[in-house]
């Protein structure tokens, strides 16, 4: 955090720091290693990292520095993607032998995935979704299913459990058409409620216990749960696999921001917005709310079958309410309809949740409390949603400018200006 | 005959505790138009804190000096005392902080409070009652508090020796007393009066005198005596209750609410009474339907919300532009 401070100074000096492409690489070697120390860390000084780079968050944001740094990201999408993407290769590596580490590495990944897709309704769409846990079940289920019960490969249940959660998406979505507020709440509580239950009393997926068995995925015959050694290296099992869910998160997140700035995602701000000033513009309320339920179950399934094949195991008691609770606590503690705060609160919640782990009782009472708190000083989350700014994406100038550049008269620039 | 008599019993009886937590519910709504959602876990706790206070007060002799029925008012008055404060914390906490905000903001706020209430009683209950006892009554082991965490037996206060029958009998009478009291307190007397008109339109009411701060604190008091209550017949109807039992509780409570229309006192009471039925005849009527008992109500509650989002009693509100 001090060398993004000392970022801000030097922007003071000379601005054009900031428009580098330098900037860029500095931020993502900033972020990998304070990820890399918080993941690595004992739970004291972890969570003392993750205070202070909150507390910090917290005051650059004041400076706007913030989005200043998401103009920046925005601008030099190639530099960002592919230094990102090699940080985000090597990360898995650098775990190396820790087994429980890498554990938490990848829990933290799989909710940032599931909170990506509660997002689209929480966020964007205005409409509280208390059951992302029943569609990460759906997944989960359906992947143990298929290879517990029927024996085929993990990946047609991955599949299968993407198209299921997509269509359960759909038959939730269709109740939300006629209801909102309240009753959408309670429709989907009733859901994640009724689901645990249904799970519960079916011999099929087996009852209380669960399914466990479930095999592990496997890569055109390279297994991507096994310990292997690279460079003389041990590394643990789940390397591979980590790898996989930030391949897949990286994918997610990008098709969450085409989204977010896409016609659909505008029309998603609208309906959240005001849903009678949204059917006056001529947007398809019923068709955006089904949109989001269904990308969002689609998320959630994901997250769900790749949980399944992390745990080896899908039972009842993994997708209940306290944990749709606590993804909800994760979209708002990171800062709704803003894709990377949602990951960022992901990451923080479940590496708190992993890391006092020997203080189980708390656990609940914990994501209770970070709510009643968030809610009262920050309801916007640690990174709050932005404006939109359609010039930075496009990167073209906006026509405006150019004019401006023809006019001679000063006082019309100046009012072109402003309105820019 | 007597099996079916045994189901009626309990349908009614499961269909008074539904019901007290809903006029909870209705009355918060009525008042604020937002759903307090820790309803079930101030209940619970309205249950714990008797069980706390029964079993200091047990050792402190007050049984024993007084007749049955008077220590058993002042568990229930020490109770009510503790879920009205409970009640007037939420609201500052969970509730007022967000009058201007988007209406599910509160309610997030209040399931978040719920958890906490629920987590907190889990695990300090059994210390500070222990200490509490220790301190005030100079018992070195009060054996009665087991951990809050796990399921508590609550004492057998009504109709103590007596068979379950007439203990079920004066639960539903206390409840059918309660009623009318919340009958006659809503529309003759002026406090009562005055909550209906905030329900009706707030700017207006305040326009015409009603204190409205003043009612909104009163409403949370009487509901939070009214939860206190609720806890107390769940506890002695279940005879054991949990810490986490609120969630279930309070869900099925705003569930009857939804189904018999939020806006009104009567539509809570045929909700909670008809969710009651459901899950009754569902797990006794149908073989293999215990295990259906909680999915049905939810079944029910979706239904409802989807084909009559107003509830039984309850008028179709155009949404204003």
């Amino acid at each position: 955090m001090m060398k993004q401070k000392d970022g801000k100074v030097n922007t003071m000096k000379n601005k054009k720091f900031l428009d580098s492409p330098f900037a860029v690489i500095l931020c993502n070697l900033i972020l990998f290693f304070l990820v890399y120390f918080v993941v690595i860390s004992d739970y004291v000084v972890s969570l003392a990292i993750m205070a202070v780079v909150i507390l910090a968050i917290l005051l650059v944001n004041r400076y706007n520095l913030v989005n200043k740094i998401f103009d920046l990201y925005i601008r030099h999408k190639k530099t960002a993607l592919i230094s990102g993407l090699i940080l985000g290769i090597i990360y898995p590596f650098s775990l190396t032998d820790n087994v429980y580490v890498a554990h938490i590495a990848t829990l933290a990944v799989i909710y940032g995935i599931a909170c990506l897709g509660l997002n689209f309704q929480m966020g964007s769409t205005d409409m509280t979704n208390f059951a992302p846990a029943a569609f990460m079940g759906i997944g989960a289920y359906s992947v143990a299913i298929a290879s517990v019960n029927m024996g085929l490969s993990p990946w047609i249940g991955m599949l299968g459990g993407l198209v299921l959660s997509g269509v359960f998406g759909f038959l939730i979505g269709l109740p939300t058409l006629k209801t909102k507020g309240y009753y959408l709440s309670l429709v989907t509580m009733a859901i994640q409620l009724a689901f645990t239950e249904l799970v519960r009393i079916w011999p099929y997926v087996g009852g209380d216990d669960g399914l466990s068995g479930v095999q592990r995925y496997k890569l055109f015959g390279f297994e991507l749960y096994k310990r292997y050694t690279i460079f003389g290296i041990r590394m643990s099992p789940q390397i591979p696999y980590l790898l996989l869910c930030i391949a897949f998160l990286v994918l997610c997140t990008y098709i969450a921001m085409r989204v977010y700035f896409s016609r659909t995602g505008i029309a998603m701000n609208t309906v959240a917005q005001d849903e009678i000033a949204a059917d006056c513009l001529g947007i398809n309320v019923s068709r955006t709310k089904l949109f989001a339920f269904v990308i969002g179950g689609v998320y959630c399934g994901l997250a769900g079958t790749l949980f399944a094949g992390l745990e080896g195991y899908a039972g009842p008691a993994t997708y209940n309410f306290q944990k749709s609770l606590m993804l909800i606590c994760m979209v708002i503690l990171g800062g709704m309809d803003n894709s990377i705060g949602v990951v960022l609160g992901a990451f923080i919640l479940a590496i708190i949740t992993e890391k006092l782990r020997d203080f189980a009782d708390f656990q609940q009472l914990i994501y209770g409390a970070i709510l009643v708190v968030m809610l009262i000083v920050r309801p916007d989350g640690i990174i709050p949603w932005r404006v939109r700014n359609h010039d930075l994406i496009t990167k073209r100038k906006p026509k405006i400018i150019e004019k401006l550049g023809e006019s001679t008269d000063i006082a019309a620039k100046a009012e072109l200006k402003s309105e820019v | 005959m007597s099996r079916f008599g045994n189901l009626l019993m309990s349908a009614i009886l499961c269909g008074c505790t539904y019901t007290l937590v809903a006029i909870g519910y209705c009355l918060f709504f009525g008042v604020l138009d937002v759903v307090v959602f820790c309803c079930g876990d101030i209940a619970i706790f309205g249950a714990f804190s008797i069980t706390g206070a029964f079993t200091i007060i047990w050792s402190a002799g007050v049984f024993q000096a007084v007749p049955m029925i008077v220590a058993v008012l002042i568990l229930l008055v020490v109770a009510s005392i503790l879920c009205a404060v409970l009640g007037l914390i939420t609201y500052r906490i969970s509730v007022k902080p967000f009058e201007k905000s988007s209406a599910l903001m509160p309610l997030l706020s209040t399931i978040a409070l719920g958890v906490v209430i629920k987590e907190v009683l889990g695990l300090i209950f059994q210390p500070v009652v222990n200490n509490i006892a220790k301190g005030v009554v100079r018992v070195d082991d009060p054996k009665t508090v087991v951990g809050g965490r796990n399921p508590q037996s609550m004492p057998q206060l009504i109709a103590t020796g007596g068979s379950t029958l007439t203990r079920n009998l004066i639960i539903i009478i206390v409840v059918a007393l309660i009623l009318m009291a919340l009958f006659f307190f809503l529309n003759k007397t002026k406090l009562g009066l005055s909550m209906q008109a905030i329900s009706q339109n707030k700017e207006l009411a305040l326009m015409t005198g009603v204190n409205v701060k003043s009612c909104i604190r009163w409403t949370f008091i009487i509901g939070g005596v009214l939860l206190a209550i609720g806890g107390f017949l769940l506890g002695n109807y279940q005879t054991i209750i949990r810490f986490d039992g609120g969630t279930m509780y309070g869900t099925k409570g705003f569930a009857a609410a939804v189904v018999g229309g939020l806006k009104s006192t009567w539509g809570a009471v045929i909700g909670g009474m008809l969710l009651g039925f459901v899950e009754v005849f569902t797990a006794g009527l149908i073989p293999g339907g215990t295990k259906f008992q909680n999915v049905i109500a939810f079944i029910v509650v979706i239904i409802f919300i989807v084909f009559k989002p107003e509830g039984i009693i309850g008028e179709k509100v155009a949404e204003k532009v």
